[in-house]
């Protein structure tokens, strides 16, 4: 369990969240073919809201985070993204995906490009801003995640705990209104889960709105302001961390608590 | 208990196997009996076969000589070379006319000139001189080597291939010292680098439009006199063929590639089909059906000459063989990839032209520069349907008067000139591969 720097309580953070909805699910399904990943979804997000899902393997939590910005298709129901529906329509797809970032197990950083590279491509090509300002923005985001002097590297010559960093500087270069996390720290090795643990609290502090899936309970009972326990394609359990680790209600809930605390 | 190393273990000199050459030769050459008496044998064989060629290449061989009788009187055991020196202007230009031959160097020498900065570390832009290599030089070079009235496109065309030469190459000398780009650098000398991004726009949008309408001005009162293509041959016409045929064999096979990806069934069913049909036949087949076939189904009066109809059946040949390297590239690219741009809001463009792409094509070198030596050499097949290319150069040569019957010597100077061109793309593919690695072994 990596241990965190911030002293601050759940209760402090968790004043960052507001009442205006952010992410609205109603009733969401999706199917890899015959199998039935996701049943009948339904997930309110706020504004400024952290949000932590987890659930064993297999359970639909990753597909769940992927459908937020269109990287999966559901089949049924609707999902409401800053006021705006994800549909067929490709130009509302492009817009969601300008305002939520997204951080990959794998990193996903580009290889062939630099850091600052990754880092102003979308600025630059997608927000059409102008290469020094771009560049400003990113090496302000790289030193957010504490690593300015990597900047003319390449991804490869990089640990992955920088790695995972530079990804989340990327995202965040996009200036987003939303934050997914799909398993960031799983692939890392255990020395460099703190580092990018610690980006992601510091994060948490500026209000950011997240959803992150995740199996660092440690991390979800500092920052998260609601956990959600996934089982089967089911939203099984969702409880304020504290009330969530200690008073477990749901059989599964407590059976994969018991497997991995 | 624990165990402790006080102490670090220092470095060691290598064994003498590792460092010098006697050691080296011992361990690899002479490591047994058997293995001793092999290289022996081994160094016996390449000696003789060394020696033989070189004493019938170079020592026994005739240089001067006024046709195959005389070489025979000189040394009848020696090469006659003397055949290939004296056809030599034949190999390389084919029977392009002699006093134009400037026209053909001039246009490789363009060539150069605008591939040049290319290989320059300081100059910017690349990506920009790279395409119009590809979408302009074809025009300036085209009309250079066929000469003749220059309709009012081709005078457009000219001009741009002109303005972007003249603006690439003091671009990469600029670029050379003071690593600026020629935009940046003229603003800076109008000293207006504290105007607005567009007025510093409307300058530099000036400067292009008043050279353009100069040179265009230049050229309406320059022309060349026409050179119909039947003259055109020789290593000319095969560098020309595949020229063509590289240049628009990548940008071909993308689109088709892209295609058969596609998920529109129209476009992935007619870019399969068009891909396979094409891949089954082979080349010489398509080489016929473009000079034979393809005027039959064309309206009375219509007449390309043959020349083009050859260009246009090798370009979609290889299109269709590229389509398939750069497909292979694409799939080798991971799914994340297309999810990273995706989460940055890049669009499916943006995606693979700047994401994609740039990584299928640098694990493709390899692939493509092999197809691209294929190219060049399938190109030497146009010799069966009667065009001068340097393969049906060094034949007639055997069927010219005094060197009646020299096949060998022709033939080998081919060869020889053939290894040179292709090994050096491949040479030069190796480099482009060390270069662009970015320490990323995935």
């Amino acid at each position: 369990m990596a241990s965190m720097d911030t002293q601050e309580t759940p209760a402090q953070l968790a004043s960052a969240a507001s009442s205006e909805v952010i992410i609205e699910l109603d009733k969401v399904n999706k199917w890899y073919g015959d199998f039935h990943v996701l049943k009948d979804i339904d997930l309110v997000v706020h504004k400024g809201e952290r949000i932590v899902v987890c659930g064993p393997s297999g359970s639909g939590k990753s597909t769940l985070i992927r459908c937020i910005n269109h990287l999966e298709e559901h089949q049924a129901g609707s999902i409401v993204v800053d006021g705006i529906t994800l549909d067929k329509n490709l130009k509302h797809i492009d817009h969601i995906r300008t305002e939520v970032g997204m951080v990959f197990q794998s990193f996903n950083l580009f290889p062939h490009l630099s850091i600052l590279e990754n880092l102003t491509l979308g600025p630059i090509w997608v927000r059409k801003m102008p290469k020094a300002e771009a560049q400003e923005t990113a090496m302000k985001y790289l030193e957010r995640v504490k690593i300015p002097e990597q900047a003319d590297k390449y991804p490869g010559q990089l640990s992955g705990g920088q790695q995972q960093r530079v990804a989340i500087a990327r995202s965040l270069c996009m200036n987003p209104k939303i934050m997914l996390f799909d398993e960031p720290t799983s692939a890392l090795d255990p020395e460099m889960i703190k580092e990018v643990l610690d980006v992601m609290v510091e994060l948490a502090d500026t209000g950011m709105t997240m959803v992150v899936v995740t199996h660092e309970m440690g991390f979800a009972k500092i920052v998260a302001d609601r956990v959600i326990f996934m089982d089967e394609g089911d939203i099984v359990e969702q409880n304020e961390p504290f009330e969530f680790f200690g008073n477990p209600q749901h059989e599964r809930t407590k059976l994969f608590l018991s497997q991995i605390l | 208990m624990a165990i402790v190393k006080a102490e670090k273990t220092p470095a060691r000199a290598a064994p003498i196997s590792e460092s010098s050459l006697i050691g080296w030769m011992r361990m690899h050459l002479f490591s047994s009996t058997f293995n001793s008496i092999l290289t022996v044998i081994s160094l016996y064989i390449i000696y003789i076969t060394v020696f033989g060629v070189w004493k019938w290449g170079v020592t026994d061989a005739v240089w001067v000589a006024g046709n195959r009788r005389e070489c025979f009187n000189i040394s009848i055991n020696g090469a006659c070379w003397a055949g290939v020196i004296t056809w030599l202007d034949n190999i390389f230009y084919g029977r392009y006319p002699r006093e134009d031959l400037w026209r053909v160097n001039l246009g490789g020498l363009l060539l150069f000139i605008w591939m040049a900065p290319l290989w320059l570390p300081r100059v910017k832009a690349k990506v920009f001189i790279g395409l119009t290599t590809v979408f302009l030089y074809p025009f300036l070079a085209g009309y250079l080597f066929a000469g003749g009235e220059k309709g009012i496109f081709m005078q457009v065309m000219i001009t741009a291939a002109i303005v972007c030469l003249l603006g690439n190459t003091t671009h990469s000398i600029i670029g050379l010292f003071t690593g600026r780009s020629l935009p940046e650098f003229l603003i800076r000398l109008l000293g207006k680098n504290a105007a607005s991004e567009k007025s510093q726009r409307n300058i530099l949008l000036g400067i292009l439009v008043l050279s353009f309408a100069v040179v265009y001005i230049w050229q309406m009162g320059w022309s060349v006199e026409v050179v119909p293509w039947t003259k055109w041959g020789g290593l000319f016409l095969t560098l020309v063929i595949s020229g063509v045929g590289i240049a628009s064999a990548l940008p071909g096979g993308i689109i088709l590639a892209l295609g058969r990806r596609s998920k529109l069934p129209v476009v992935r069913v007619l870019s399969t089909a068009f891909i396979e049909l094409f891949r089954s036949v082979p080349l010489i087949t398509v080489l016929f059906m473009a000079t034979t076939m393809f005027p039959l189904f064309m309206p009375e009066g219509f007449v390309l000459n043959k020349l083009v109809q050859v260009i246009i059946a090798v370009c979609l040949f290889n299109a269709c063989y590229m389509a398939e390297t750069v497909r292979a590239g694409l799939q080798a690219i991971p799914k994340g990839q297309f999810e990273g741009a995706h989460t940055i809001g890049l669009g499916y463009v943006g995606t693979m032209s700047l994401v994609v792409m740039p990584q299928a094509l640098k694990h493709m070198i390899p692939n493509i520069v092999g197809s691209f030596i294929g190219l060049l050499k399938d190109t030497t097949l146009v010799s069966i349907i009667g065009l001068f290319d340097i393969l049906g150069m060094l034949r007639s040569i055997s069927r010219d008067t005094p060197w009646l019957g020299l096949h060998k010597e022709p033939l080998i100077f081919g060869a020889a000139l053939f290894f040179l061109i292709c090994f050096g793309m491949s040479k030069y593919s190796r480099h482009l591969e060390v270069k662009l690695s970015t320490g990323n072994k995935h």
